[in-house]
Parts: structure tokens; C-alpha cells; sequence
């Protein structure tokens, strides 16, 4: 489930290289899946976010560098991301002097093999949310970006908790349908 | 009530996953074991936590474009303002001998060359005045053709030298062609055309004075109203003209062939021409010149030598019975090439070769055809590579005019014609490289004026063969051969005495 390399990434890429200017279509293609794939490994919101623009940063600095074999440009920023990850440790284990395997329980490991189907499914879930009806988009935004509470989402919104937990109710059982129907659509796809 | 229920329970298990991000995902074994679309609903909402922020993706869009922007304005800014240069490359048939001509020419001096294994020059560089030029050898097989495959160039070459009158004498001097003789232009230059026999055109031009873009404009509109005001060229009369030998038309075919007697003969059985004048070589049976009649048409005819090679050409020969003209021709000793068969334009026709290597299609329109009705007995057809090309060379040096064309997909030209005076010139080739066999061909032309036919034939580019000079036998007569190799003789007829 992978995102298979294609035509029209290589030409993307090469339009990217000789404009920069084009280098948004590569952005918009490839932002979920760099952000999942690196909010998957480092906890807190705000270091997932520096790391996703240091990774576009890199990769838009870089792109001349990049040569097209048939991979998909994804294995390239997730190679990124590994790398910005690891420094990442790395600078916080200097700066509190300690090695970097003291400083966590759990200290991602960058070389780790990457799960291109779980970080795929999740930026398609995240692409689903963009296209959702604006109320239940809301909902699940304040719910799960912002961590706000049923009561603290209903008071802004003026309504009732009850009519915000059926939106949220609504929006999670519309995700898990389109996420399963396109899921299906896929796997058909790649048999057929 | 049950819906309600489940926007409960769904809100319970998001709060717990909220709360304890670390919390293992519950498994369908978990809170309902009997209800299979748990699983997945937890999927998604354990991924749901990673949500990246409504504003974010945007925000970091607009920071990448920022330093797109940026990056490039700060390249764009410190280059240095970066000068291209122009340099000519042309492709020559006989590379070697173009370099020797231009050092003669232009004074060039070579700099560079890269010579092939099998004697091409592959690149060359030469230096004229301080202007520098590429040139190599052509290759076809590459599809780097030079203006003599091409049948000629589209491009000129215009060259600023000191003095131009002394570089023009040397360039003449040197075998280069006037296309257009040294004068003040109006636009402030000094300035000549020239072609080399290399079939490249070269502009040579001093600056004399220098005027304004207004200036420029104004002196240009005058000269288009001066021009629009001139009477219109005289054209010929319609009929035979005084200018046209009793018998003649415009065009006559020239041909220039080993064997001419012979081929009298031969012609004379496979097709009841009328021998009407021949002068031998005294002592021999060597023919200078000989007219004979077919039908409405005269032939003329000389023995190849020296200053004139042979030039076989093909004629179209009208006959009310192909058939059997084309079985006479065997008979006289023809070759065959085509049998007699209807041809799908409209004609039945075949052709033969005879032995002084001349192509003869002979012909009938079939009933209905519009486009071969109005051939004489005789008519000359030409080929070349670039059709249109000899077209225009036709219309700009004779007054010639398109009257047919049919051109295929490929850029084939298989049939044109163009009027000449009173007369048809039928013509085969391309608008690329044509299929047909490639040969020039030899015609006799009369027209009112000689020296000023030579004179129009030179600038549209054609090449002196002989000035126009007055004729024993009541001609004023010149030569020239075109950029395509075909020779024109053209003539006024100015005498009254026959030949």
C-alpha cells in the first residue's frame, strides 16, 4: 500500500528541480505522509511540526541532489526526517550531557525500518478529515489537535455536548467508511 | 436513544486515548468482543492523534514559498549580466574547400579543425575580421544538411567590415556569386549580397551614417509609395510574341546530351519528329546545335562537351495514342521503365529511357482530367529536393507562376507546374528531401527583355553562366544556372534573319 512511484511524481520532480516555484505540488503531494511519519516517532506536537518543515526545508534546499531511481520521492523525506530525528537526540543529549540513550525510555532509533503502509494510511486519513463537512471537521480538529474537551468544543460552538459528540460521533464513522472504502478501492486496484 | 449511546461510547474510548496516549490500543477482544468494527474505528481515531494542526500545513507552505522567492531573487540579483553570443554554424558540402574559399574570400583564418576518419571535417573554426564562425562537413545521416542538399539556405549571413567595395572584389574574386550588387542603403549602410559556392548567402556591409529608428522608418515608407506608384512590370503578350522565334514558344528543352545525332534519329522513329536545323561540328558528326519539331513543340539540341557536360532531363511527350507511341519508342530503342498503364491523376501514360540516358513519359489526358489539358506536345520537367524553392526561383527570376501543386503527406511533390510565358514547366520533388531522382535539366527561354531577365535571375539567386551578349543568328542571349542546378538559356529574339 505503499505510494508506488509514478510518472507523474518523477515529473513533478523534475519540474521542481528546473522551477522551485513547483516545488509546492511535491509539498501538497507529500505533507501528510511526512507529517505522520514523523509525528509517529516524536511525541510532542511542536517538535513534529519543526521537524516536517525542517525535512521540506531540506528537501527544497536539496532537491538538485536528487536523483530519480525509481523510489518513491516519499523514501527520500522519510530518509530526511530519520536523519533530522537522530540530530535532533543527538543535540538534546549534548546539551543536557548525558548520551543519548539516557535520555528516554524509548529514543527512536532512525535507522528503524520504515512501515510505508501504516504512515500511507495515515496521511490518507488525514486528507479525509480536510473533506469533511465543516462542523464535523471542526469538531474533530478542536478535538484532536487542539485536546480541547466535549464542553470547551460545545461552548464555542454554542451548541450542546450532545450535538458535539454526534458530530464527532458522525465525522469518525464517515472517516472509518471512506478510509475502509478507499482502502478496498486500492487493494482491488493493485490485483486487478 | 441507541445512537446517542453509541456517540457515548465513542466519546469515552477518544477520551481515554486522548488522555493516555501511551495507552495500548484497545483490540476488538476489549470492549466488545461481538462487534467486529471496533477494531478499525480505533484505528482511526489512534491515528487521529497525530493530526497535524488546521493551520500548519499552510503555514508551512507559505514559509517554503517565502524562501523560494527569496533564494531566487538573491540569485537573480549578484549575476553578472550574462552576454550570449551568436555564432553561425554552417554545414557545407566540402568543408575543406569552403575554409580555403573564405580565407580567399574574407581573408578567414583557421583556427580549429576536427577532421573525421573518413575525410570529413567534423568542426571547424575560422575567424574573419574577428568575428568567429563554426563549420563542418555536412552529414545527411544526421539530418545536418548543407544548402546544397537542401537546395538552398534561409539564412544569411551578414557580415560588418571596414570596406566593403574592397572585400566584395575580393569575394568575387574569389568565385563568390553577387546576389545583390554593393550600394548605399537607405537605412545608413553600405552593403551587398554575395552567395559562396557553397550555396551560403553573406550580407557585406559598412556603416556609412547612422539614423534615427524615425528617420529609418520615414526613408522606408517613401520608398514603398515610390514603389507602389511604379507602373506595373510589362507583361508578356498573349500569343506569339515578336520576341519569340517564329515556331518557339517561352520554354523550349535544351538538351545537352553525347550522342545528339543519334538521338535525332532515334527521335525522329519513336515519335515522327521533324529534323528543322542542325549545325555539325565542321567535319564531324558532332552536333552544336539542332532544333527538330513534334507536334506544336520544338526540341533543341547540342552534343555535350567541355564547358557543357551532359545533362539528360526528362520531357513530357503528349501522344493520342500512348500505347503505341510508347511501343514505337521500344522499337527506335527505348528502354523500358514504366509500361503504359492509366495513372490514377488522370492520364494514361509510360515511360522510357533512350540511350542518351533521357527519361520520356509519354502521356494522354484521360477524359475528364483538368489538370494535363493544356500541354503542348512537348514539355521539360524538372525535379528538386526543395520544390517550393524552384518554384520561387521560377516566379522571382521569370515571372513564373504556380498554377498547379499536389503535395502529398509525406512532403512529396510529385506533379507541379508553373507557367512561364506561354508556356508549362512540369516539375517533381519535394518540400524535404524528395524521392525523385535529383537532376537539373536544361531550357531555352524567351522573354522580352534578356538583360533584364539575367539581371532578376542573379538576384534570385542564380549563378552566371554567360553575360548577355547579341547572337549571329538574331538572338540576344545569356545563361545562367540556377541554385539548383538547372541551366537557362534565355533569349530575346531581336533579328529578323532566320537561322
Amino acid at each position: 500500500m505503499s505510494a508506488k512511484p509514478d510518472a507523474s511524481e518523477q515529473l513533478l520532480i523534475e519540474a521542481a528541480q528546473k522551477d522551485p516555484r513547483r516545488f509546492a505540488d511535491l509539498y501538497e503531494a507529500n505533507f501528510e505522509r511526512v507529517y505522520a511519519f514523523v509525528a509517529r516517532r516524536v511525541g510532542e506536537r511542536a517538535d513534529a511540526e519543526d521537524i516536517t518543515a525542517e525535512v521540506f526545508h531540506q528537501a527544497l534546499a536539496n532537491l538538485h541532489n536528487f536523483e530519480w531511481r525509481g523510489v518513491p520521492f516519499s523514501a527520500w523525506l522519510f530518509r530526511i526526517a530519520s536523519n533530522a530525528i537522530a540530530d535532533r537526540w543527538q543535540r538534546a543529549a549534548r546539551e543536557s550531557g548525558s548520551p543519548p540513550s539516557a535520555l528516554a525510555d524509548d529514543p527512536p532509533d532512525p535507522s528503524a525500518s520504515v512501515d510505508p503502509e501504516a504512515i500511507e494510511k495515515c496521511a490518507r486519513l488525514f486528507r479525509l478529515v480536510a473533506e469533511l463537512p465543516a462542523d464535523q471537521r471542526s469538531v474533530i480538529e478542536m478535538r484532536f489537535t487542539a485536546g480541547k474537551s466535549i464542553a470547551e468544543i460545545a461552548r464555542e460552538l454554542g451548541r450542546t455536548d450532545g450535538a458535539v459528540k454526534q458530530l464527532q460521533f458522525r465525522a469518525v464513522r464517515s472517516l472509518r467508511t471512506r478510509f475502509e472504502k478507499k482502502h478496498q478501492k486500492r487493494t482491488r486496484a493493485k490485483h486487478g | 436513544m441507541a445512537k446517542q449511546s453509541l456517540s457515548e461510547q465513542l466519546d469515552f474510548v477518544i477520551s481515554r486515548l486522548l488522555d493516555r496516549p501511551d495507552a495500548p490500543l484497545p483490540r476488538d477482544q476489549a470492549a466488545r468482543p461481538d462487534d467486529p468494527s471496533v477494531s478499525p474505528t480505533i484505528e482511526v481515531i489512534a491515528a487521529l492523534r497525530d493530526l497535524p494542526r488546521p493551520d500548519f500545513k499552510a503555514r508551512l507552505k507559505a514559509d517554503l514559498e517565502r524562501r523560494i522567492s527569496m533564494a531566487s531573487s538573491a540569485q537573480a540579483e549578484p549575476v553578472p549580466e550574462v552576454r550570449a553570443t551568436v555564432t553561425p554554424y554552417l554545414s557545407v558540402r566540402g568543408a575543406a574547400a569552403a575554409i580555403e574559399f573564405y580565407k580567399k574570400a574574407f581573408g578567414a583564418t583557421e583556427l580549429y579543425r576536427l577532421q573525421q576518419p573518413d575525410g570529413r571535417i567534423g568542426h571547424a573554426t575560422i575567424d574573419i575580421a574577428g568575428a568567429k564562425l563554426y563549420l563542418a562537413d555536412e552529414f545527411p545521416e544526421a539530418g545536418f544538411q548543407s544548402p546544397e542538399s537542401l537546395g538552398g539556405s534561409p539564412i544569411v549571413i551578414h557580415l560588418d567590415v571596414a570596406d566593403v567595395d574592397a572585400l566584395g572584389r575580393q569575394a568575387v574574386a574569389a568565385g563568390a556569386i553577387v546576389v545583390r550588387p554593393i550600394e548605399d542603403q537607405f537605412y545608413g549602410a553600405r552593403s551587398g549580397q554575395f552567395r559562396d559556392p557553397f550555396g551560403h548567402t553573406w550580407t557585406l556591409s559598412t556603416n556609412k551614417e547612422t539614423v534615427s529608428p524615425e528617420e529609418m522608418q520615414r526613408r522606408n515608407d517613401e520608398i514603398s509609395r515610390q514603389e507602389t506608384a511604379a507602373p506595373e512590370e510589362a507583361k508578356p503578350p498573349r500569343g506569339r510574341a515578336t520576341y519569340i522565334r517564329e515556331g518557339f514558344h517561352t520554354v523550349t528543352p535544351y538538351l545537352i546530351i553525347s550522342g545528339a545525332a543519334q538521338w535525332i534519329d532515334f527521335m525522329k522513329r519513336a515519335f515522327a519528329a521533324e529534323e528543322k536545323f542542325r549545325v555539325p561540328r565542321p567535319g564531324t558528326d558532332v552536333i552544336m546545335h539542332a532544333e527538330m519539331q513534334i507536334g506544336d513543340s520544338m526540341i533543341e539540341l547540342a552534343d555535350a562537351n567541355d564547358q557543357f557536360p551532359a545533362v539528360p532531363m526528362t520531357l513530357l511527350i503528349r501522344s493520342s495514342d500512348p500505347d503505341a507511341s510508347y511501343q514505337r519508342a521500344i522499337a527506335a530503342g527505348a528502354h523500358p521503365v514504366d509500361p503504359v498503364k492509366d495513372q490514377g491523376y488522370g492520364t494514361r501514360a509510360g515511360t522510357v529511357r533512350d540511350d542518351s540516358g533521357n527519361n520520356l513519359h509519354i502521356f494522354m489526358p484521360l477524359p475528364g482530367d483538368k489538370i494535363f489539358q493544356e500541354f503542348r506536345s512537348v514539355t521539360p520537367h524538372l525535379y528538386a529536393d526543395n520544390a517550393p524553392a524552384l518554384i520561387e526561383f521560377m516566379e522571382k527570376a521569370f515571372g513564373g507562376k504556380e498554377v498547379y501543386r499536389a503535395q502529398l503527406p509525406d512532403g512529396n511533390i510529385p506533379h507541379a507546374q508553373v507557367r512561364v510565358g506561354d508556356s508549362l514547366i512540369a516539375l517533381a520533388g519535394s518540400i524535404g528531401r524528395s524521392t525523385y531522382p535529383v537532376r537539373p535539366s536544361s531550357i531555352h527561354l524567351y522573354v522580352p527583355d534578356t538583360d533584364a531577365v539575367y539581371e532578376r535571375a542573379l538576384r534570385a539567386g542564380a549563378q552566371s553562366i554567360e553575360a548577355p551578349a547579341d547572337q549571329p543568328y538574331g538572338d540576344r542571349s545569356a545563361g545562367v544556372r540556377d541554385p539548383f542546378g538547372n541551366q537557362w538559356f534565355i533569349a530575346t529574339h531581336i533579328g529578323s534573319g532566320t537561322p
